[in-house]
């Protein structure tokens, strides 16, 4: 006899098992669906999500300060370097060119590290497996090409912030 | 000589009461019928849908809380619904569920005297259902034994009795111990709900971070190190739904916000 089975947690743990592959629906409660990404194979967890036995802690995925703290205030220094870099150019009027790199190289590490945490919530490693390096893949791949085009604009252009400002007095001398 | 004066006192009281209550029969209160849409679902029907049950309670007859209602339905309508409580007062956190949209305890919830709208009950969102309201919270309570909340230290006292903490470290703990694990600010997180396996969620990383303040714990390294992923911490992006819902007015979010803190400042 099992110490489960002594205290009475089988029963219902073996209903788990055998009804949850079924009516993993059943058990949405509320309005709210779970979301699912279609076309994408998915790898069944665990009924109730318990792994191991029931008294077991949870086990936290492995330390790593890359992942963990340094991730994050990275992200929040790079979103707060986002604002001077934004408003000086267009306070001081001057478009120079290594502030405008600047600006472009950090507005796309925002926007990477923005779509990575979509994915960790979305695209799960531990429901979908290689579709999450994919994705992140994909992503940085889109960031590449993006940067490519920032190059492009920054050597044989008037850069980012130029260009916005090409725009916006090409609409006001429309407007006129 | 004191026990003679209040016993005699007494004694007039009780006349008095019977005399008031002989005086005037009580009225009878009109009919105030209150509708209740109650999720039910039964694992001895696995293949049946969940459906919502409705139910008319007279609130005339009815204390003032929802748990009143659910207690009274199932005393005298249907006694298949099923449902956790315990203390009825708040302090347990068995009746957490969500009613009318907002997760929150039904002993804690007043009943919209509003009898034109219908309440409608249903077990806490996105955790799997035992039985109609009950959800399984296994998962929860695993993840909450996983940041070992019990004190850890490398020494004993001098004295060998007690740890001693000065006021200003114990003031430190307010608004943190009073949480009861209802899990109502768990399951009111997105987050949570689409990576439950992995985040920890509101309630139990702000016993994570009561653990962490605590002057007398000694094992902060190993707290703070068993949050340094992109999972059990990470996933919290200051929805803030924690702490609108939460019954007993605490703050989760800023227990998470202080731990990221300390987490960055390290």
């Amino acid at each position: 006899m099992s110490p489960l089975t002594r205290i009475g947690l089988t029963p219902i743990r073996t209903q788990f098992t055998r009804s949850a592959l079924l009516s993993q629906r059943f058990f949405q409660t509320s309005s709210t669906q779970r979301f699912d990404i279609p076309f994408l194979k998915q790898i069944p967890q665990p009924p109730g999500y318990v792994v191991g036995n029931v008294n077991d802690a949870y086990i936290p995925p492995h330390a790593s300060k890359t992942h963990g703290s340094l991730h994050w205030t990275t992200e929040r220094l790079i979103a707060i370097g986002l604002v001077p870099l934004t408003v000086v150019p267009f306070v001081t009027g001057s478009f120079a060119p290594v502030l405008d790199a600047v600006l472009s190289v950090t507005i796309l590490a925002h926007s990477w590290i923005g779509f990575q945490a979509c994915i960790i919530d979305y695209v799960q490693k531990r429901v979908y497996g290689s579709a999450h390096d994919y994705a992140i893949y994909l992503l940085s791949f889109g960031t590449v090409i993006a940067g490519l085009g920032i190059y492009n604009l920054e050597a044989n252009d008037v850069g980012l912030t130029g260009l916005i400002a090409k725009v916006a007095s090409a609409k006001k001398e429309e407007s006129k | 000589m004191n026990f003679l004066r209040s016993s005699s006192a007494l004694r007039l009281n009780t006349a008095s009461i019977i005399k008031r209550g002989l005086a005037s029969a009580p009225e009878a209160k009109p009919v105030n019928n209150k509708t209740f849409k109650i999720y039910r679902w039964s694992p001895d029907h696995p293949n049946e849908k969940p459906t919502l049950q409705e139910y008319k309670v007279d609130l005339n007859q009815c204390g003032p809380m929802v748990l009143d209602a659910l207690i009274k339905i199932k005393n005298e309508q249907d006694p298949t619904l099923t449902f956790r409580r315990s203390c009825r007062e708040g302090i347990c956190g068995s009746c957490a569920m969500n009613i009318g949209g907002r997760n929150t305890l039904a002993c804690l919830c007043r009943i919209d005297t509003n009898v034109s709208s219908e309440t409608k009950i249903y077990p806490l969102p996105h955790m799997f259902v035992v039985k109609d309201l009950v959800p399984d919270l296994t998962h929860f309570y695993k993840q909450y034994k996983s940041i070992q909340p019990y004190l850890q230290r490398d020494t004993v006292p001098e004295d060998g009795k007690e740890n001693l903490q000065s006021i200003a470290d114990r003031k430190k703990l307010d608004g943190l111990y009073e949480c009861i694990l209802c899990a109502c600010c768990s399951t009111s997180c997105p987050s949570y709900w689409w990576n439950q396996q992995e985040y920890l969620g509101p309630a139990v990383l702000m016993q994570a971070y009561r653990w962490l303040i605590d002057s007398r714990d000694q094992a902060s390294g190993i707290r703070k190190e068993m949050l340094e992923n992109s999972m059990s911490m990470y996933r919290c992006h200051t929805i803030l739904n924690c702490t609108k819902t939460c019954p007993k007015g605490l703050n989760p979010g800023r227990a998470i916000a202080e731990i990221k803190k300390q987490l960055a400042f390290q």
